[in-house]
């Protein structure tokens, strides 16, 4: 009988491990790199969606996909990366042809995967869809339909009627003026409350573009940014006597902010429509859903516009291998009322379709009706998402409204600053 | 009369005391240098067991009223994060097997054969860990991908080996410099092979060596989230990218459970350095004096 000395052991265990390594190294035949394979009637398709890995939403999401794939007798192959690496991901995958099918995508970032110029014209599946005209309008770019809507909202401001009430303001407030008096009556309560956690931080200063909307700068007049001009300069003035006055606090984003809120400690905060579920979670107080109340941001006199932010999510199908597929599962996702009430009912993501907003299920809920009626009604869309740098558009002028915040410059040469950075990037 | 003249003598100076207030400097550096470096692992460990609605508390509490394990439970039910932690083993261990075997060889020659274009080589190999390492993720990704490499295990283990070559092998290098060549013009004498002689006597000398740089390259590899997120499938992503998958989300974070996540899997990387630490420092120091 042949026995190995120790010797012969540790080479054996040596080559072990080097065989291992080449292994692990070989190509997976499962793994396909490369473009997808198959014809265009393709009975598999991949969706790739960060919600799929969510814990909040990854159960109903997956719920449609089985769904789907049962009735239609299809596969559908299954990817998905966190939110924040998501366009970073896609777009790198999208390129290298290793992504194909449906996509989930933030509806701002819609022009920079558009950039890669391989997204299919879904205006067929939208022309039957029955979605409503805002929610479409969040899929268009360049005048295609690039994207079905699946949720579409705003971001807008939530009050704590509760702390208002103690305040002694008994109405929302309606005009920046009776916003602000709502502020001053609720920072004597003391307490440590701060009456609006509004973004501070430079992260998150993007927030401060509805506010110099509202004061009657359109931030972008055809190709000219108007960052800069007298509106956006008030605005940015306002939001710093709001800050010196300690009615705004220092070093505040939107996760700063929905603790705050969810402590008590926020009067007025800005966020998504989700933030009911998401604040409610965090939440010491399990009634403070109910003392919270969405209003439309206030205007600078009677009878303007209420200005908000358009947020959402729409389902985009990349051209190729599939494709038809992809984009009969976009429509059935997004459209049929039975699915978009039932996902409604599970992750309160309100749907994009006149039948899904008028379900039982979605119509019954009183907050997102308020909502709805309230802030999404007049939600338009960041004008710069147009541009696939729309980020650094973004930064450079949060970056320069820190710098007024901070008093190291004052709004007119900071805003006119922030322009001049803005403008090369506008491509 | 005579003049006595007396020289004066010099006396070992007696060893300074340390005074009293240089001492309290020294402590309050050391507090200073001990809470940056351990405030963190504390609020980590801290959230982990703290429940949900109170981890967000504001002021936030340095100690928490109330103790749950809830997350720690959470976790255990998670087999997504089994998977993770699998692919994470899998990855970094091999890479430090790949890294060792591979600078080893590099090394030896570096240190011990004198041939022409080996000094510019050798900076050549330390050049190449100057490349900022996302400038290289892109190419790599290319590579990969017209390969068929990309999406397995060997994507990770082959731009993870070539990270840490450079180090590993300028630090094994030092170590070899230090094993006496006269060892093994002894060994050739005896009629021992240049490969006999590698393995029998310069590679067990350098074994704290080889532990070192194997550590720094499991390392390397455990705690990588970019190329780990960008270069394997989803079913092949280690921890770090797993664990911002599963707890950072569009709209929430769950701290909670990720600090006791990161807690539970900082734990194997604790224990490898607990039980390798001799080696470590061993080997990490080894070579810096050339005697």
């Amino acid at each position: 009988m042949n026995t190995l000395n120790r010797r012969d052991a540790f080479r054996l265990a040596g080559l072990s491990a080097l065989g291992a390594a080449v292994a692990a190294c070989a190509p997976d035949a499962a793994s396909g790199g490369g473009a997808p394979k198959g014809d265009a009637a393709a009975k598999t398709f991949g969706f790739t969606s960060w919600s799929l890995n969510e814990e909040a939403q990854k159960g109903a999401v997956q719920a449609i996909v089985d769904a789907y794939a049962a009735a239609r007798q299809v596969k559908i192959e299954t990817a998905s990366f966190p939110y924040n690496e998501y366009l970073n991901q896609v777009t790198l995958k999208l390129r290298g042809g290793q992504v194909g099918g449906a996509i989930q995508l933030d509806i701002s970032w819609l022009a920079a995967l558009a950039a890669v110029g391989r997204l299919k014209d879904l205006g067929a599946q939208a022309a039957k869809g029955g979605y409503t005209d805002v929610a479409l309008s969040s899929g268009t770019f360049g005048g295609k339909q690039l994207g079905l809507p699946w949720t579409t909202g705003s971001i807008g401001l939530v009050a704590n009627t509760e702390i208002l009430k103690k305040a002694g303001v008994e109405e929302l407030p309606a005009t920046v003026e009776e916003f602000e008096a709502a502020l001053r009556a609720v920072a004597e309560l003391g307490g440590g409350i701060t009456p609006y956690a509004a973004a501070t931080k430079a992260a998150q200063l993007k927030d401060i573009l509805p506010w110099m909307r509202t004061f009657g700068s359109p931030l972008l007049d055809g190709e000219t940014i108007t960052v800069g001009d007298d509106a956006s300069v008030a605005a940015v003035e306002w939001y710093k006597k709001l800050y010196d006055a300690r009615l705004i606090a220092p070093d505040v984003d939107r996760f700063d902010a929905r603790a705050l809120f969810a402590q008590g400690k926020a009067a007025f905060y800005d966020d998504a429509i989700i933030t009911r579920g998401v604040v409610a979670a965090q939440s010491p107080d399990k009634s403070l859903a109910e003392k919270m109340a969405p209003l439309a941001r206030p205007v600078l006199k009677s009878g303007d516009t209420p200005q908000a932010l358009l947020w959402g999510h729409v389902i985009v199908v990349v051209e190729g291998e599939g494709s038809d597929a992809a984009a009969d599962f976009a429509a059935y996702a997004t459209s049929d009322t039975a699915t978009v009430a039932g996902f409604f009912e599970k992750v309160k993501l309100p749907p994009t379709t006149t039948a899904g907003l008028a379900d039982p299920k979605v119509a019954g809920d009183a907050f997102t009706t308020a909502w709805t009626e309230k802030i999404t009604k007049t939600a338009t869309a960041n004008p710069f998402w147009r541009y696939a740098g729309y980020a650094q558009i973004e930064t450079a002028i949060a970056e320069q409204v820190q710098a007024v915040l901070v008093g190291r410059a004052s709004a007119k040469d900071a805003l006119a600053k922030a322009a001049e950075t803005a403008r090369p990037l506008q491509k | 009369m005579t003049a006595t003249l007396t020289r004066p003598v010099a006396l070992p100076e007696a060893p300074r005391r340390r005074r009293p207030r240089s001492r309290a400097a020294a402590w309050a550096a050391v507090a200073v240098i001990g809470f940056f470096g351990l405030a963190p692992i504390y609020w980590l460990v801290v959230t982990a067991f703290t429940p949900d609605d109170q981890a967000f508390s504001f002021p936030p509490a340095l100690f928490p009223t109330e103790i749950t394990f809830d997350h720690f439970t959470r976790l255990a039910d998670n087999e997504q994060l089994f998977g993770y932690l699998v692919n994470s083993v899998v990855v970094s261990v091999v890479t430090a097997v790949l890294s060792v075997l591979v600078s080893a060889y590099m090394a030896y020659a570096f240190s011990k054969f004198r041939y022409r274009g080996r000094r510019s080589l050798m900076h050549l190999v330390l050049a190449s860990q100057l490349f900022p390492q996302a400038l290289l993720l892109v190419t790599l990704y290319a590579v990969f991908s017209a390969t068929g490499l990309l999406g397995s295990y060997g994507a990770l283990i082959l731009s993870f080996t070539t990270f840490t070559l450079p180090l590993c092998v300028w630090m094994l290098k030092g170590i070899f410099d230090t094993v006496p060549s006269t060892l093994m013009e002894a060994a050739a004498i005896d009629g021992a092979s240049r490969w006999r002689t590698l393995h029998t006597i310069a590679l067990p000398l350098a074994a704290p060596g080889l532990v070192a740089a194997g550590l720094f390259a499991f390392v390397r590899a455990w705690n990588d989230f970019v190329f780990a997120l960008t270069l394997t499938d989803p079913d092949r992503q280690t921890l770090p990218p797993g664990l911002v998958h599963t707890y950072l989300g569009e709209f929430q974070t769950a701290w909670p459970d990720l600090m006791a996540a990161s807690f539970v899997v900082s734990l194997p990387v604790i224990a490898a350095f607990m039980f390798l630490q001799r080696y470590l420092v061993g080997g990490l120091t080894a070579g810096a004096v050339k005697g």
